[in-house]
């Protein structure tokens, strides 16, 4: 069977998902561009710590 | 008490000039991710909407992602059929470039999936976004 020609760990594709998810919903404000940056890196930063955390409080269940 | 300004006064009480060229912008930028905001001279959102409907499209289908047909059969495949082609023309690209076909034994196929129809997703709402500014609705 053949792999994925792209392999990324979870965590690298979790990055990839929030990065770009966030630049989409930052672009949707009516903020100014300097607004928006902040969004956006407000908006990857709970992405990725609410997944990270989610991992870990579904950590017992696999164990 | 003064009186408002005329101009003002004038912009509240008449209605927006609806643009008749707003569902074409719509469907342009269904087709094309923010080629309805290029259309609009919104230069910055098209290119960030292309590069995440584009990215996230791509990224799902290099996982092996499964791509959801028109003629599923049942009311979860029509479901993702409707998100996956959301993307408009990476919808079409998956063929090309997902030769191998779908694979969602693994994780990463199954994440695949996931990045193919969020990408149909935010071009949707780009899709609402380019219609709203060109019905002059928003700015």
């Amino acid at each position: 069977m053949r792999s994925a020609p792209l392999p990324l760990s979870h965590f690298q594709a979790l990055l990839i998902f929030a990065f770009l998810s966030s630049l989409a919903l930052a672009c949707l404000t009516d903020r100014t561009p300097v607004e928006r940056l902040k969004y956006a890196a407000r908006s990857f930063a709970l992405f990725v710590i609410i997944a990270v955390g989610i991992a870990w409080a579904m950590f017992p269940l696999s164990h | 008490m003064t009186d408002p300004n005329p101009t003002e006064q004038a912009a509240v009480q008449a209605p927006a000039k609806q643009n008749s060229a707003a569902p074409f912008i719509a469907i342009a930028a269904w087709i094309v991710p923010g080629l309805g905001h290029l259309l609009l001279r919104r230069w910055a959102r098209a290119i960030v909407f292309f590069i995440a409907a584009g990215g996230l499209a791509i990224t799902g289908y290099l996982l092996r992602g499964n791509v959801f047909p028109p003629r599923s059969g049942d009311a979860f495949g029509t479901l993702g059929f409707l998100a996956d082609a959301g993307s408009g023309v990476f919808y079409v690209l998956a063929r090309f470039i997902e030769t191998a076909g779908a694979d969602v034994s693994r994780a990463a196929g199954d994440y695949g999936t996931r990045f193919i129809a969020a990408a149909g997703v935010v071009n949707s709402i780009s899709v609402c976004d380019a219609y709203e500014i060109a019905s002059r609705r928003r700015n």
